[in-house]
């Protein structure tokens, strides 16, 4: 995984518990973040953005909280987000069901991720063996 | 015997390179303030959020400090200076002393109590939850969004910060010069403008300056330093804050040996 | 939320960046750094204390800062000072220009002008930069100072040099003075020690007792003189009472009278001499010599006085026969 996660280093939208939501920033911030980080894109303008795409996975609500007051689900949407504001994303969902823990399979992921298809280049999954299976997969899946 | 020597190289050498890492780090975030990089949308925001924690919000009580501080000391030095018959040296003693040396040290200690504790627990904070780690994933240097915004906000409340207090306190010798001296509006300014020396107004903001610079950094740098244990934070914390009052110290020293060299 | 925080920083930035220009603005316009500044040229033949920024003064007020210094091909050091234009008025055509060396603080430029009114100089003419020199002046002054110093220098190494001599006189001195020390600690008394005779240290302890003998003596004949005083009061009221006796006799050059005053007058003198007198016997431990030669004087003008007043009451018995002798108790 740090293999190609160093080779797509420039277009990483990493969805992980290890890259939290930063805490002191409101929810749409920490999406906005990464354009106006980038792009210098105005903040009105980034928020904007940001607001459009909680609505998409109806969390728009969230958008003034910040992580410590938000549900499994509404980290998850966020952080995946999060991951697709970086220009031609190569999206990869780091054991999301750390994240998430509570769901039986990886449906709700894949509902999530074609709700931004249009901004992600590629998305990757990156779980444990034994995990496969809530995947839905038959191959071997890379650990 | 060479056992103590030992001894005393090592207890010198503990003491000298964190200072050494502290001065490395300050070069580098020094020259990446001149970075155009830096100044993008998202490190502007930071900066204007905490320009307004530490300069704006705090402003009532500033002003509150600055009136009661200024009028203690107008009081006691036009006192002093009536009783000791020196008037002369009243222009001297509020340039000299109230602008260059204690709005500068009131207003950051003020800051220094505030903003600077506030930003080494935030640093030790993110530090620990991992977070640094986020921005680092997405390419967000650390120095350009997080630190460098603090950093300027530091210096540029300092400058701001201390000139208000010096306006005010001078202000307060006004009302004070006038009720105690009798003394018109035009004599008071003449004297204050007799008094006052560019080069001094000059180092005043070089010292603002660097003392915004270090209180700021100095938190960030010992921040950097928790572990990923929630205990490390006030370990952190206490060690920054100590560090931040050895460089006001420092800075206060300095300024005063540029000054009257 | 983020649009008022960025109107609040704008606002606070905007206050105070333009109270701190206005203020930084209001000390430059009053000190001067924008008003118009004339430039001139003065000349000096070396650069020595010469500097850049170096206050040019009058009257002790700094006016204008040398701005450059230059040396021509002649070899000679143009100095350019800028004077702003509210001091002009102090740089006239006849105005002179010193570089003042004071022995304490840095040297300056100082302009002396004796009419204030007299025609302004012209930025072409170039005036020489002559000096004063505080420290030549003070050192000139202190010769004197130094050669005296010299002398008592020379001195002390002499006093030394005889202190460090084992047969010099400090070591004299000092080996007399354990000697008097032994001397003291053997001797009976301070004075025995002074004289070094016990013989005579009782004879003066004895002219001591004498002297006090004198003082009792004398304090005594003070008593009586008193009394002479009462009586001769006595004397005039009787005097007044004769009258009836001849004018002649009573009043006349040679008369009872006249001799009487002449006594009175006489008495006062000698009275005011005993005064003088007991303060010598105050003294008398210091001065003893000279009080016994007062009191033998006054000894010899007191048995006048006596003589006198005997003199005068045989004078008022042979004049007045019927009359009781008067009681004259004299000394």
């Amino acid at each position: 995984m740090e293999g190609f996660l160093a080779d797509h280093k420039s277009h990483l939208g990493l969805v992980s518990l290890e890259v939290p939501l930063i805490s002191n920033l409101p929810v749409w911030s920490n999406i906005a973040l990464i354009r106006q980080y980038h792009e210098n894109m105005p903040w009105e303008e980034a928020k904007t953005l940001a607001l459009d795409l909680l609505r998409r996975f109806g969390v728009a609500a969230t958008a003034e909280k910040r992580n410590p007051s938000l549900t499994a689900e509404e980290r998850f949407c966020i952080m995946l987000i999060r991951a697709a504001m970086v220009r031609d994303a190569v999206v990869v969902l780091d054991r999301p069901f750390r994240i998430f823990p509570d769901l039986p399979d990886g449906r709700f992921f894949m509902d999530s991720l074609r709700k931004v298809d249009d901004l992600i280049a590629e998305a990757h999954f990156f779980d444990y063996n034994w995990e496969k299976e809530r995947y839905g997969a038959t191959d071997d899946a890379e650990n | 015997m060479i056992t103590t020597i030992e001894n005393i190289g090592k207890a010198f050498l503990s003491k000298i390179l964190p200072l050494r890492g502290t001065l490395q780090f300050a070069t580098r975030v020094f020259l990446n303030i001149f970075d155009r990089r830096t100044y993008n949308s998202a490190s502007r925001m930071v900066f204007i959020h905490q320009f307004y924690f530490t300069s704006v919000q705090i402003l009532p009580l500033f002003l509150f400090v600055a009136v009661i501080f200024g009028s203690l000391i107008n009081g006691m030095a036009f006192q002093v200076v009536k009783n000791l018959g020196l008037s002369d040296y009243l222009g001297r003693l509020l340039m000299g002393f109230v602008v260059t040396e204690l709005s500068p040290f009131v207003t950051v200690l003020l800051i220094a109590l505030r903003s600077s504790s506030a930003i080494n627990a935030e640093i030790a904070v993110m530090k620990v939850s991992r977070e640094l780690n986020t921005l680092e994933s997405f390419r967000i240097d650390l120095i350009h969004y997080l630190f460098i915004p603090r950093i300027l906000n530091g210096m540029l409340s300092m400058v701001l910060l201390t000139s208000l207090f010096a306006l005010v306190v001078l202000s307060i010798g006004l009302l004070v010069s006038s009720l105690v001296f009798g003394t018109s509006v035009d004599a008071y300014i003449d004297t204050l403008l007799h008094s006052a020396d560019v080069l001094d107004i000059v180092i005043l903001l070089i010292k603002c300056a660097a003392f915004g610079f270090f209180i700021t950094l100095i938190p960030i740098r010992l921040g950097l330093n928790a572990s990923q244990e929630l205990t490390s934070i006030p370990v952190a914390v206490l060690n920054g804050m100590v560090k931040v009052f050895l460089a006001i110290v420092t800075i206060e020293a300095l300024s005063s040996i540029l000054r009257f060299i | 939320m983020t649009q008022r925080i960025e109107f609040k920083v704008g606002l606070f930035i905007t206050i105070t960046s333009f109270l701190i220009m206005a203020s930084i603005g209001y000390v430059a316009y009053k000190k001067g750094m924008f008003s118009k500044v004339y430039t001139y040229t003065l000349s000096s033949h070396t650069g020595e204390n010469l500097t850049e920024g170096m206050p040019v003064a009058v009257w002790g007020f700094t006016i204008g800062r040398v701005s450059s210094l230059e040396l021509n091909d002649q070899g000679t050091v143009l100095i350019r000072i800028k004077i702003p234009e509210r001091h002009i008025r102090m740089i006239r055509a006849d105005s002179k220009f010193v570089l003042d060396k004071p022995l304490i603080g840095s040297p300056r430029i100082l302009v002396k002008t004796t009419n204030l009114n007299g025609l302004p100089l012209s930025p072409l003419t170039i005036p020489e930069l002559t000096e004063s020199n505080d420290i030549n002046e003070i050192i000139k002054r202190a010769q004197p100072i130094i050669d005296k110093a010299d002398r008592i220098m020379a001195n002390i190494e002499g006093i030394t040099a005889n202190l460090a001599d084992p047969k010099g006189d400090v070591n004299r001195i000092l080996r007399d003075a354990e000697a008097l020390v032994a001397r003291f600690s053997k001797r009976d008394s301070l004075l025995e020690m002074v004289v070094g005779d016990p013989e005579s240290v009782k004879s003066i302890h004895e002219s001591l007792k004498k002297l006090r003998d004198i003082t009792a003596r004398a304090d005594g004949i003070l008593q009586r003189v008193d009394g002479m005083a009462v009586k001769a009061d006595g004397i005039l009221q009787r005097v007044d009472g004769m009258a009836g006796k001849t004018d002649e006799e009573l009043y006349g050059r040679d008369g009872v009278l006249p001799q009487f005053r002449n006594i009175l007058r006489d008495l006062l003198a000698k009275l005011a001499k005993i005064d003088a007198t007991f303060d010598n016997i105050n003294k008398i431990s210091t001065e003893a010599a000279d009080s016994t030669k007062d009191l033998k004087a006054l000894r010899n003008e007191l048995d006048e006085t006596i003589q006198t007043i005997r003199d005068l009451a045989d004078e008022i018995e042979r004049m007045i026969p019927f009359k009781t002798k008067p009681e004259i108790k004299l000394p």
